[in-house]
């Protein structure tokens, strides 16, 4: 790694840095969303995002199996899913906007604030003398998986829950690509899958839930206590 | 021959599974669920037998891995699943009489509903099972989800409004749960990346990584032992994240939350283990055995109110098993010689106890038809005189009254936490237990021993009563006598835990 060109490694960290602010953008969108449409799109923008800097990560480090990461990132997560979480809220006829807990600009505020902790967590992982991409990238993944884990509190729907519980594991899957230039191959394919199955599983379930409770609002779930 | 053993481990449930979905006839499903976890059990055998004679067991260039501790935690899986499977006969049959499953004139949507219990109980198995031989930490992370996802459906199982709600908690704090573990795995990998060989496939393997953890980056374990904590701590129920568990254990049937509450506990313990192996070469013992302490102490605490408080049998049960997890946690975060013994036999002992408690509250249920202690008119004893007797057993040892076993384990970490100098652990680890120990004895020993009503005399129930005795006989008799080989099983097991 260290015999590669400056200029070459510079021009990957730009890239990386520019799709992980775009990655970010859209997360903070999702905070500020009110259709559940566009919610799902946005999620697969970003999804779309983070395999472009999976790639982008492949090709300047040379490590052909995160391209396999990256495809896998795009069939799941920008077809799969979002396909059938549409269709899920056409057979359900659910138009109707997400309603936060927290008013937007507060969200919005909040989602900022996490966005700091995460570069200043990142900070203690720098080492500047370990040339390598992604410095930038491992922040805006920390960011990712904060916001998501404030989006799923501040969500009263079931389906807007799971798509910010897919957001916070794209920050996952950023920091892993960005800390570990991507984990043993075996180990991304069964996260996959299991993410895969993870939301059909809860797809069904707020299926079910709707069926049952006329509704998709988590904040009915109460029968159960102490 | 080790190289069969673990591969028959992993595909026996996965054929039982598979058998169970294409059979027609409600038989052949019981009859495939219960040869296939015998199979499973004599195979787990014949493995710590393996293990005892050779150390360690591995396979496929050390994908596959299994020590004493892994030895340990399947050996109790698979004992638990095979009694959970001959129970399930009677206690399925009894609901689908009474028309629990629903009661359609076909009886096509009952033996699909029996057919998903069937299919998804070895399946749950299988993930658990691969959690202890699995030797890479992203493999482990990916078949402890695969144990939820496994279970969510058993869960849901009887379709009720309650059941569902459970079901999205259950969900829900799992998947967060998860992602933190997966997360603390990712940094735990990079901790070790400048190793020899850590881009390939063994460099998450934590045979490897337990062998060179001293060189392992110290910032980033000890960020990633605070995720693996709260993320398996999740999944083991540790308070404040166990608010999913007495949901989703009174809600699905009880062989399942049988099953859950002790062999999936189990599992969450063990990779809580793996990693504090991993951490405390790393960091010293210090900093992952007081954040453990921590959420242990908090667990016991904060299960004392909701025992005494109690009106519901099998909530009663779920805050007991949080408790009991708190229990291990602070054996663990104790660790030394003394502490790590403790925990390994707690693990065993617990999981008779509790599988025995939760067995027997579903026969209460099942002739009671309910779970409230106040809706329960007559006592158990009079009721069904052999779960009458059971239940008061399993009732004793698990509030660690002596003999029984339990009592031993305790007594076993209560002695390293004050020879350790944990003072304040001790007193607190003596104060909950009392609240507990008062709780269970008065709400349980109340809906067991109380006034008589009118004694129904209850039916025959030969499948459940028998899955009763043996887990009760069991009980008994390891109070007073572990068998040799088990013994050094728990404390080999013991020994992995404490480093050596």
């Amino acid at each position: 790694m260290l015999m590669k060109p400056f200029l070459d490694m510079q021009l990957g960290d730009r890239i990386v840095t520019l799709m992980a602010a775009l990655v970010l953008v859209l997360q903070i969108a999702m905070v500020a969303q009110r259709w559940i449409v566009i919610h799902i799109r946005i999620f697969a923008a970003q999804s779309f995002f983070l395999a472009m800097i999976a790639a982008t990560i492949a090709w300047f480090n040379h490590a052909p199996h995160i391209y396999i990461a990256a495809v896998l990132t795009v069939v799941v997560k920008v077809i799969l899913v979002p396909i059938l979480f549409e269709r899920l809220v056409e057979r359900m006829e659910i138009h109707e906007e997400i309603e936060p807990i927290v008013n937007v600009p507060i969200s919005l505020v909040i989602a900022g604030g996490l966005t700091l902790v995460g570069y200043v967590v990142a900070e203690s992982f720098y080492r500047p003398d370990e040339p390598g991409l992604g410095h930038n990238a491992l922040a805006v993944a920390i960011s990712l998986f904060l916001i998501g884990f404030f989006n799923m509190i501040n969500r009263r729907k079931a389906l807007t829950q799971v798509l910010a519980l897919l957001s916070l594991e794209n920050g996952l899957f950023l920091a892993a690509i960005s800390l570990t230039y991507g984990m043993p191959l075996i180990v991304e394919l069964g996260v996959f899958f299991d993410v895969l199955v993870a939301a059909m599983v809860l797809g069904i379930l707020i299926y079910r839930i709707r069926e049952t409770f006329e509704s998709m609002d988590v904040s009915r779930l109460r029968r159960l206590r102490g | 021959m080790d190289s069969i053993l673990l591969i028959a481990l992993l595909l026996v449930p996965l054929a039982t599974a598979a058998a169970s979905f294409f059979v027609r006839r409600r038989a052949a499903m019981e009859a495939a669920n219960v040869a296939g976890f015998g199979v499973i059990l004599l195979i787990a055998v014949a493995l710590a037998a393996k293990v005892l004679a050779a150390g360690t067991v591995s396979l496929a260039n050390g994908f596959f891995y299994a020590d004493s501790l892994s030895a340990l935690v399947i050996l109790l899986t698979a004992s638990v699943a095979l009694v959970c499977s001959t129970y399930s006969i009677g206690y399925l049959r009894d609901d689908q009489q009474s028309g629990a499953l629903g009661d359609d004139e076909s009886g096509i949507e009952q033996i699909a509903q029996l057919r998903m219990f069937y299919t998804l109980t070895p399946l749950l198995v299988f993930s658990m099972l691969f959690i202890a031989v699995a030797n890479n930490l992203g493999v482990m992370w990916a078949a402890m989800e695969a144990t939820t996802l496994a279970s969510i459906f058993l869960v849901t199982f009887y379709g009720k409004v309650t059941s569902l709600e459970a079901a999205w908690k259950y969900a829900i704090i799992g998947g967060v749960g998860l992602s933190m573990a997966l997360f603390g795995t990712v940094v735990a990998y990079y901790a070790g990346h400048r190793l020899p060989g850590s881009d390939s496939l063994s460099g998450l393997n934590w045979s490897v990584l337990a062998q060179h953890a001293a060189q392992l980056d110290k910032t980033s374990m000890r960020l990633a032992f605070v995720l693996i904590l709260l993320g398996y701590g999740t999944k083991a129920g540790l308070a404040p994240m166990h608010t999913w568990k007495p949901d989703a254990y009174s809600e699905a049937p009880v062989p399942t939350a049988a099953i859950l509450s002790t062999a999936l506990l189990n599992c969450a313990l063990y990779c809580l283990i793996r990693f504090y192996i991993l951490t405390s070469r790393c960091l010293g013992s210090e900093y992952p055995g007081h954040l453990l302490l921590l959420f242990g102490l908090l667990s016991m605490g904060i299960s004392v109110p909701f025992v005494l408080a109690q009106r519901n049998l099998r909530r009663l049960l779920a805050y007991s098993t949080i408790d009991h997890a708190g229990i291990m946690t602070i054996a663990l975060g104790l660790g030394g010689a003394m502490g790590s013994l403790g925990l390994m036999l707690h693990m065993a002992f617990h999981t008779i106890a509790k599988s025995l408690l939760f067995l027997s509250a579903g026969n209460v249920y099942q002739h009671f038809r309910t779970d409230l202690f106040a809706k329960m008119k007559g006592s158990v004893m009079r009721a069904m005189p052999l779960t009458g007797v059971v239940f008061f057993l399993g009732l004793l040892a698990v509030i660690g009254m002596p003999p029984f076993s339990l009592f031993q384990s305790e007594f076993l970490i209560l002695r390293a936490a004050f020879n350790g100098g944990h003072v304040l652990t001790g007193v607190l680890f003596v104060l909950f237990s009392t609240g507990i120990f008062t709780g269970v004895l008065l709400h349980l020993g109340g809906m067991i021993l109380g006034p008589g009503g009118d004694t129904a005399v209850a039916a025959r129930r030969p499948w459940r009563d028998g899955s009763l005795l043996a887990l009760a006989v069991a009980l008994v008799v390891i109070g007073f006598w572990v068998p040799a080989p088990l013994l050094e099983l728990i404390q080999g097991a013991a020994r992995v835990v404490n480093g050596q």
